[in-house]
């Protein structure tokens, strides 16, 4: 089971979910990726998007304005 | 986390965000409280033209006798007077209140040089836009509507137009 970080810092939407769905393909089953974004509705739209595909997801607030969004892959 | 037990209301009303439902009821409540106060139908970006027209009066270009400015002359303008300006303030006011009471105030860093050349060529392509259309989303779409305006539904599709090719500029610079 790997791990990768995705430093989506200041970038707005729709990138930081663009660039996630595209890591999401290159990993396998079990992988988990964590994505750092600083845009609120990347908070909204990233993880609606995981849920709907069917992967499991947590969102930790790691300070002022800034998320972890963790996937795991699960399929 | 500890801090979502502690405050119950500060997590579900001032934290977490509204859902569109919510948003969209309020929005048509102000927007309907705003014609009865102000006699006038909500708009954003009237305003821009005018501080854009003083701007270049005090180097003299005198925007008054421009054919755009007709009616609305920038020597006579007053911002206070201006309802679109105050209501300008009240969003900037707003959204800083609302991130303030959210915790999660935060500057951002710009992340490379194509952020902010596409910031300035966005925003002069808006600015164009809604001074070519008399209104931005929310004049001439949002308030436009409600009002059985033509140029609202030829706004609306127009904007989806706009967004399909800015997305494919987006992918092929900015991923």
């Amino acid at each position: 089971m790997a791990e990768k970080s995705l430093d989506c810092l200041g970038e707005a939407c729709p990138i930081p979910l663009v660039k996630a769905q595209k890591e999401m393909e290159r990993m396998a089953v079990n992988d988990v990726l964590i994505v750092n974004v600083d845009h609120s509705c990347a908070m909204k739209n990233l993880p609606d998007w995981a849920r709907s595909a069917g992967h499991a997801v947590e969102i930790e607030e790691v300070g002022e304005g800034e998320w972890d969004i963790i996937i795991q892959k699960l399929k | 986390m500890d801090e979502k037990k502690n405050y119950p209301f500060h997590e579900l009303y001032l934290k977490r965000e509204w859902s569109y439902t919510t948003g969209a009821v309020l929005l048509t409540l102000l927007a309907i409280a705003l014609v009865i106060v102000t006699g006038k139908a909500w708009g954003v970006t009237g305003s821009f033209g005018m501080w854009g027209g003083w701007f270049l009066n005090l180097f003299g270009a005198n925007v008054d006798a421009w054919d755009g400015f007709k009616g609305t002359p920038v020597s006579t303008y007053n911002f206070w007077m201006d309802n679109t300006a105050i209501t300008d303030l009240g969003i900037v006011i707003g959204a800083f209140l609302a991130v303030l009471l959210a915790a999660q105030f935060k500057i951002k860093k710009i992340k490379n040089g194509r952020q902010v050349v596409a910031a300035v060529i966005g925003g002069l392509l808006m600015g164009i836009g809604a001074r070519l259309s008399l209104g931005c989303n929310i004049g001439a779409l949002f308030s436009g509507l409600p009002a059985f305006s033509l140029h609202g539904w030829v706004f609306f599709v127009c904007i989806f137009i706009g967004a399909a090719v800015g997305s494919q500029f987006l992918k092929k610079y900015f991923i």
